[in-house]
Parts: structure tokens; sequence; C-alpha cells
């Protein structure tokens, strides 16, 4: 199908809330050892859900689509290609469409890869954390740095030529040299894209209750200054805080998320953004499960929607836009809004300071500032 | 003396903070049926919620009691209270003045403390009539004989056939009440002479104005008459006379030599009518007043800001509130430039001090900011002005100082002996002089020093308590100016004078605790965005330095799945943080780090 420019276009989230186990650092919606029958149930509502739901998103060109969790390489290959035709027989697909699916490096077996090729799988997460198998023990992950090599080089061996890696640091006891052999064994592999996330302890994880021996605040910068560095000197570009790409292959639906585009969230605890609402669904399995066996829709397990008004909608948009290395750009905040963005937000101080720094009609964060970007947009953003 | 004159006791309980003069004083009410049992809050002699916590008595009250002795007869008890701290020692002495005798209660597992004491020599200089009563001999640590020999030396009456109660389970109450009676004089003073009442206390009632407390040393005073204030001049037309009884007060025609009553007379603030003045008639004016007036003055004083500078008029209102009951509380506008507008307040004593800061919190749902407590310092400027400065700020600049003069306190501590070292060090630490030391018995002693009161009004109380596990008590009574080598200290952040850190010092603890503060700033400074230096400085030269370093790191959220809530809950968590800073100049501080700065433990180290 031929996608005309100024058609309305969206992303398409799904999240599968299963792992194998829970990790340690880990408050995403997710239910550890999930059982094959309950999956395959989960699939069967998620296609209902798709078939019902189609009719309103009409005339919505989908251009990216996420499969996250939880853990999505855990369907197996008919599960996974069932959803996948049903999306397809559902919604109007772009002919350039982005489709990753986030992959645990123990679950990827030659069968699912080829299954997710058939099913048009264009990017490949993978959620490696470490390159170090301490660490991996003590984040409470499945796999082992070997495991995962061995995953990764099959999928090039199968073509998958869009590969991400995740990866985490300020881990407990790690040090910026230990970071750094991480980064250089990732490096090697030249994959097209790197997350890499500070680890945060969230409250009721197992982090929370352990006594971890946590690098402080000087040594997660210099990890954070070291690890920009690297991967800028290994031809990786910064595109956001976190988020790292080679030869422009960002990726597109993340960008949604930052550029305030839309998005369709389906499963519990997935989010959306359409039509100006934000709105949720519910973190349980089973009120999902229950509310569309019952032939309702789930805005039965909506937990949370909220139209931004405009002071909020302006606040959201800086707030996100400035994740990446881009920076707002005023021209486009006064045809968006009609406003113009140097007067409606005071970033002098935070210039001077270099936390900031201004490029014509851009406005952007330092690597200095990123790192400090909650401080600052704290006292920035007045509405949200 | 007449019949009904030579019926009346006019007595008060004194004693150290809780050995339990208040019990003491809810048995009698009790066992005189002034009040029964079920109608009894427990110490109802204590009006203030504050002072019930704190088992301290701040305003005296006066209650009427009638008693029928074993001999047959009825007689008038007035029950006097006074406050139980040297805060508050010249209202004591105003209250004592008011009777002929004094209950001394004397805690059995404790024996004499400071405060006993003093209390005790207030009394002697009123010519009372001291009743010791031995108290908590239901308690099994109860030494009785071993506190009748003690009071017997150390303050040297008799204390051998001296009741012996337990006030909380209402032991042997009769006996003290038969001593009153027995043993305290009644009231002399001529009913028809020139009118003469003591004012040793008064309070504001929104229906009836100031509601004043007095004892009629002589004449008589009915309603309707014109009565003046000796020491103002002011002249009032009597509204009410009366007495109080355990359930409020009792309206009556007249009270006359002897007797102790309230009058309303349309006054509208406790500020004209002093404690220690002197009421008199304008038709038969007394030709002198009663001895031993003083305007109470304050010793100690702080500044005091709302957390919230919008709530700046609200502060004063609850001040203006407070003052209606409390003619020594004295305040005024001042403006700090870390703080905003506030008030320079002043206090008897670090006790009053805290109530009040208390009272603003409480009854007045105040968030407040204190300054360092300080004292009056009197300086010789070298053209030979004197200058009274209270406001650490305003302490004139070196090269116009001829001489500086700080206020000393003469202090007396009682401890158990094995606490002695510990606490010579302290009063050594503070700069203190030792005087002498006296043993009270084999266990305990008393300590004589003169202390410098701005060493005192820092954590004296809290290093004093720390050092005797809670054992040793304080006494202290202002004994004057002595020249001294004091300097200012100023502190920095980012280069800009903190006025409201501003404090002076002896110039020999002018590095340590320069150091001490700048250690304290830094630990409660939170990071910002940049690097924050932290000085101590006299003059200019810097004395102490330190740095809070710059934040580099907060905590990100992703934004997954497109969950940016997550992220706006953190933005909310941090905005509600920042608006409780205060800005000090560039620098953002919590007003709980701006506290901790202020609250010096020395024993700590």
């Amino acid at each position: 199908m031929i996608v005309k420019s100024n058609m309305r276009k969206a992303g398409l989230y799904i999240h599968i809330p299963f792992c194998v186990r829970k990790c340690n650092y880990c408050d995403f919606y997710s239910l550890g050892c999930g059982s094959a029958s309950s999956i395959s149930e989960y699939i069967d509502a998620l296609c209902t859900q798709i078939e019902r739901e189609a009719e309103q998103y009409k005339g919505v060109i989908i251009d990216t689509i996420f499969l996250g969790g939880g853990t999505p390489s855990l369907l197996s290959p008919d599960e996974f290609l069932r959803l996948c035709g049903c999306i397809r027989a559902n919604f109007e697909l772009s002919s350039k469409l982005e489709l990753t699916i986030e992959a645990n490096p123990d679950t990827i077996t030659r069968e699912r890869l080829i299954a997710w090729r058939k099913g048009g799988v264009s990017r490949l997460s993978i959620g490696l954390q470490s390159a170090d198998d301490e660490e991996l023990r003590m984040l409470g992950r499945i796999h082992s740095y070997e495991g995962f090599e061995r995953a990764y080089r099959l999928a090039r061996e199968l073509g998958f030529d869009n590969i991400s890696i995740d990866l985490m640091y300020a881990l407990p006891n790690q040090t910026t040299q230990g970071l750094e052999k991480s980064l250089e064994r990732v490096c090697s592999l030249s994959p097209e894209h790197i997350s890499a996330y500070c680890l945060k302890i969230e409250p009721s994880t197992p982090f929370s209750k352990m006594d971890l021996s946590l690098p402080d605040e000087d040594t997660q910068y210099e990890m954070y200054m070291m690890l920009c560095d690297y991967l800028s000197s290994h031809g990786y570009e910064q595109y956001e805080i976190s988020n790292f790409s080679k030869n422009g292959r960002r990726c597109m639906h993340n960008l949604k998320y930052w550029l305030r585009e839309e998005y369709i969230g389906l499963g519990p605890s997935a989010h959306s953004f359409f039509d100006g609402i934000r709105y949720s669904y519910a973190p349980s399995l089973d009120g999902y499960l229950s509310s569309i066996n019952a032939g309702k829709m789930p805005e039965c397990i909506l937990e949370d929607t909220h139209e931004p008004d405009e002071n909020e909608r302006e606040d959201e948009y800086v707030m996100l836009r400035l994740r990446l290395s881009d920076g707002v750009d005023a021209l486009e905040f006064e045809r968006e809004f009609g406003k113009d963005l140097f007067s409606r937000y005071d970033f002098d101080k935070f210039i001077k300071s270099g936390h900031m720094k201004r490029t014509g009609s851009k406005i952007a964060f330092t690597q200095k500032g990123f790192f400090v970007s909650n401080y600052i947009l704290s006292s920035i953003l007045e509405y949200i | 003396m007449n019949e009904k004159q030579s019926k009346i006791r006019n007595f008060s309980i004194i004693a150290h903070i809780d050995h339990g003069k208040s019990t003491l004083a809810d048995r009698i009410l009790e066992y005189c049926n002034a009040v029964s049992k079920r109608e009894m809050e427990e110490q109802l002699l204590d009006n203030m919620d504050l002072e019930r916590e704190r088992g301290i008595t701040i305003k005296a009250r006066a209650v009427r009691i009638e008693y029928t002795h074993k001999d047959g007869q009825s007689y008038v008890l007035n029950l006097i209270d006074t406050p139980g701290h040297v805060d508050f020692n010249y209202e004591v002495s105003r209250s004592l003045n008011a009777c002929e005798g004094a209950l001394l209660v004397v805690d059995s597992t404790q024996g004499i403390e400071a405060q006993t004491l003093a209390n005790a020599y207030l009394a002697v200089d009123a010519d009372l009539e001291i009743v010791p009563v031995i108290n908590k001999i239901d308690l099994p640590s109860a030494d009785v004989d071993r506190v009748r020999t003690e009071i017997e030396d150390v303050i040297g009456i008799i204390a051998e056939d001296c009741p012996a109660v337990s006030a909380k389970v209402g032991l042997n109450i009769d006996q003290v009440l038969d001593a009153i009676v027995d043993q305290i004089p009644a009231p002399k003073g001529d009913p028809d002479a020139p009118l003469k009442c003591l004012i040793f206390d008064s309070y504001y009632n929104a229906y009836l104005g100031v509601v004043v407390y007095v004892r009629v040393m002589d004449g008589t005073l009915r309603t309707g008459d014109k009565i003046k204030l000796m020491s103002t001049g002011a002249i009032y037309d009597v509204v009410e006379v009366g007495y109080l009884d355990a359930f409020g007060l009792k309206k009556g025609e007249s009270l006359s030599a002897g007797e102790v009553g309230y009058i309303t007379a349309s006054i509208k603030t406790v500020s004209e009518t002093r404690v220690g003045d002197t009421v008199t008639s304008t038709t038969n004016p007394a030709p002198e007043p009663l001895n031993g007036f003083k305007e109470a003055l304050p010793m100690v004083f702080s500044g005091i800001y709302p957390a919230d500078g919008a709530r700046y008029n609200d502060l004063r209102d609850a001040l203006d509130k407070l003052k209606l009951n409390d003619a020594a509380l004295s305040f005024e506008p001042e403006t700090s430039i870390a703080l905003g507008f506030g008030f320079r307040c002043g206090f008897l004593g670090l006790l009053h001090m805290e109530i009040i800061q208390e009272r603003l919190e409480r009854e007045f749902n105040l968030d407040i900011i204190t300054t360092a407590p300080s004292v009056i310092y009197k300086i010789q400027k070298t053209d030979g002005e004197i200058v009274y400065v209270d406001n650490p700020s305003n302490y004139p600049s070196p090269d116009t100082i001829s001489v500086a003069y700080e206020p000393m306190v003469k202090a007396s501590i009682i401890t158990p002996t094995e606490y002695v070292g510990g606490i010579m060090d302290l009063c050594q630490d503070r700069r203190g002089i030792f005087k002498d030391m006296k043993y009270l018995d084999s266990a305990r002693v008393e300590l004589h020093y003169s202390l410098p009161l701005n060493e005192i009004v820092y954590d004296f109380f809290d290093a004093l308590k720390s050092r005797s596990k809670g054992y040793a008590s304080l006494d202290y009574e202002l004994s004057g100016y002595e020249a001294s080598n004091l300097v200012k200290l100023d502190f920095l952040l980012n280069g800009e004078i903190v006025d409201a850190l501003t404090f002076i010092v002896h110039t020999e603890k002018a590095y340590g605790r320069a150091r001490k503060i700048a250690e304290k700033l830094k630990d409660n400074i939170s990071r910002q965005l940049f690097e924050i230096p932290i000085q101590a400085a006299i003059g200019s030269k810097i004395i102490a330095r330190e740095t809070v370093k710059a934040l580099r790191k907060d905590v990100l959220a992703k934004c997954y799945g497109g969950d940016i809530t997550r992220k706006k809950k953190l933005l909310e968590k941090q905005k509600e943080g920042k608006k409780k800073m205060r800005r000090l100049g560039s620098v953002e501080v919590t007003p709980e780090a701006f506290m901790a700065v202020l609250k010096l433990d020395d024993s700590e180290k």
C-alpha cells in the first residue's frame, strides 16, 4: 500500500506481561514463570481486542510497532505469528514499518528468529544489561554474556540488520573501568543501536530491600560522561539522554514518545496517547482477560485518562523534547502553540551555567545538563 | 486583726520541676471538695496544654479553698500558684510576696535540686514561713529520712515533723492542710488604711478585658472604686472584684486587707498591669508603693521569621495575641536579607523562648524559622557613646569599639558527684569561672560558677543533661556586665553574607565554632547546580571554609512504553521539595537545614 505523507500516523505498543523470572531491579508490570497456556490465552485476548477496536483506528497508518514487556520473546513462534497476522489483518501498516521486538538473550532460538523474520520484525532489541556475568547474576538476569553473544551472532546470521542492545550502569559494585569493559565488548559487535540506562532503585523491588553498595553521585557522573565519550568515539550518535545510534538508526517508535506523537498501547499497564488524551490500562492481567472475555471493551480497566490542557501540553512538549539531543526548536514550538518559546520559558540561567546550549532557534541540554535534567526541568516547568 | 482576717492563710507551693507541685495542688483542691475528682482535669491549675505537657507552670493562678480544720473552725486558704522555672524568677518572687507562707515540696527520691534551693531562698527573702513537704513517698526508692536531713542541713529549716505525702495517691494530704493552718501566719494589714494591692499576675479575657490578680495588703477595694496603678499612674474604674475558685471567677462586693482576688477594670493589655505594681485608690491614695517592683526585662533575643514569607501578618497577629497575656515578651519588626520580614523577639530566658516558639507553631499553626539566640551586649564606643546590641547583625565594627561588655550570670548547678568532672569540663569550655563547690551530702554537690550568658543560651541545658544523664539541675541569675573580648562571626554562602547566621562569640571560641558551623552547613545544604563555597569570616578575614559540591546527577526517569507519568511524578516531587526552600542569595536552603545549623552540640565532640 502506498502511504500518503499527510496521513495520520501512530505507533502501536503491545505489552507482553510475562517473564521467565522477574529481575531484581524491575518494577514494570510482568508476571514471572508465564505458563504456556496463559500466554496463549493472553494472545487470544489481544487479538480479540484488536479485532473489536480496529474500526476506531480506521484511517490511521501504523508505522511503528513495539512489542515490549515483560519478555515478548517468550512467545512461541506460533503465538507470535498469530499476533502478527491479527495486527496485519486489522490495522493499516506503513510500508516502512519499524517492528521492534524486545528479546531476552536466553529466549533467542533459531526457530523464534525465523518466525520473527517471517512476521516482519525489522528491529531486534536485546536486553543484555551488562557484559559481566557477575553483574548479570546480581541483577537477577537468567543469561550469561556468552549466551548473549551466541544469540547475537545467530540473529545476524539470520539477517537481522538493525539490532539494539540494552545496557545498564551504576550497578552495585560496578566501577567506571568495569563499565568500560562492558562497552568494549558490546561495541566490538557493532550493534546499530545502544540504550544505556542508569540503574534506579525502585520501591518494592528486591533491590530496594537489599543492602547494595552503589556507586556514589560523582562516580555515576563519571560513568555517564565516559559512556557518552566512549560511544561517540565508536561512531554512536547520542540522540537522547540514554540512547545512541549508528548511521541514523534511531528507534522510530520511542521517538514518538519524545516527539509527542500518537501511539496506541494494548495490554495491561500499556499507555496510550491518542486524540489528545493520555490513558493507560490497569496493570492486571486478570482484569484485562476477564473484561475482554466478557465481551467488554478494556475501558473498564482504564486506570488513568487525562487530557492535558494547553499549559500542560506545552510543558510536556518541552519536557519530552529536551530528552533529545536536538532539543526544542522555537520555530516548531511556535508553529504548534503559537507562542514564543523563549518568553514562555526562562533558560538563560542554565545556558550561563553550561547545562543548556542554544543554537539559533534551538535549545537543548548539554551532556552535563542531561544528567541533572530533572532538577532543571522542575524549576522551568510550572504546570506538571 | 479582725476575725475574718485571722482565718485566712495565703500560701504558695514551690518546688523543683517534676517534684510534684501541681499534683499536690490538685490533691489539696480535691480534698477540700473545691473540685470533684470527676470534674478535675489532671493538674487543674495549669491552664495551658503546653504547661501540662512540659510539666511546668508558666502563669501564676490563685484559687480560694475552704478548709475545716480539726479544731472545728473553717479557714479560707488562698493557693497562689507560681511558675516553676528560673526564667520566671521575678514572677515567682512577686507571687511569694502575696503570701505569708510556702509549701516547699521535695521529691523523696531525688532530694534537693537547684530550683528547690533557688525557690527556698526566694521564700526566705520574702519572709515566708516555709513548710517542707516530702513527696512521692509511695515510690520504692523514696528515702524520707535522708531528705529530712538534707532539708535541715542545706536549707536550715526544721523538717523533723514535716508532712511526708504521696500527692499521686493522695496520702497524708490532711497533714499538709493542718500544717498550713497551724504554721503559716494569718495575713496582717489594716482594712481601713489607704489601699495597697500587689499585682502578682494578670491575663487577658476576651469579654472582661484584663483580669488582674491582686493581694490586698492594706485597705479595702470595692466595685466602682477609682484605682491608680502606681508605676504608670494610669487610672481605671473597677468594674468587678471577686475571687477564683476551682471553677472560675466568683463575683463579689469587695476585697479587704489580707484577701486575694481579682479586679477587672476595662484594661486592654496585660502590659498595662505589670506584675509587682501597686494598685491604690484615687480617693485615699497610699503615699508609697509596695517595695520590689521591677519591670521584667528580656534577657535572650532571637529573630523569628515565618517559613512562608506570605504569613508575615499571621505571625504578627499571633505575637500580638501572645503579648496580650505575656508582658515579658517583647518584639519588634526586623528584616533579614536571608529570611525576609520577621521580628526580633525578647524573652526572659531560654525556656520562655521555647514556649513562645512552640505556641506559635501549635496554637497558631505557623511554621517559623528562628535564628540563634543572642543576648544584649553593651558596647562602649570610641566616641564615648554606649550602645546596647540585641541583634548580632547590628554589632558595630571593631574599630569603633572601645570596650565590649557581655552579660554574666551566677549559675548554681546541683549534680550527683560522679558527674562533677564532666560538668566542670563543660563549664570551663563555656568560659565559666569556678566560684565554689559544696557537698549537699555524700552523693551530691552544688557547684557555683560565673558564666557568660551567651554561652548558656546556646545548648548549655542540653549539654548539661547529656553529661549528667539528666540528673544535674541548673539555676542562674543575671549578675551584671563584664568586659570581654568579643568578635562578630559572619557566614558567607557563595560569597554573600547570610545575616541570619551571624553571631557574636568570644575570640577564643571563634575558630572552633566557625569550623563546626561551616561543617554543619556543608552537611545540610543539598547540592545545587553550581559549587557553593561556605566561608566563616571575622571582618574580611576568612577563618573557616567548606564547599558544597555541584549537583552532577539526579534521578532520571525513563518513558518506557510511552509512560510519562513516572517522569511527571518525579518532577512533582522535586518541585514540592523546592517550594519549601529558602533562598539565601543564590543558594537554596531548607528551613530544616537552617535550624540544624543553629543546633550546636558541643558535647558530641
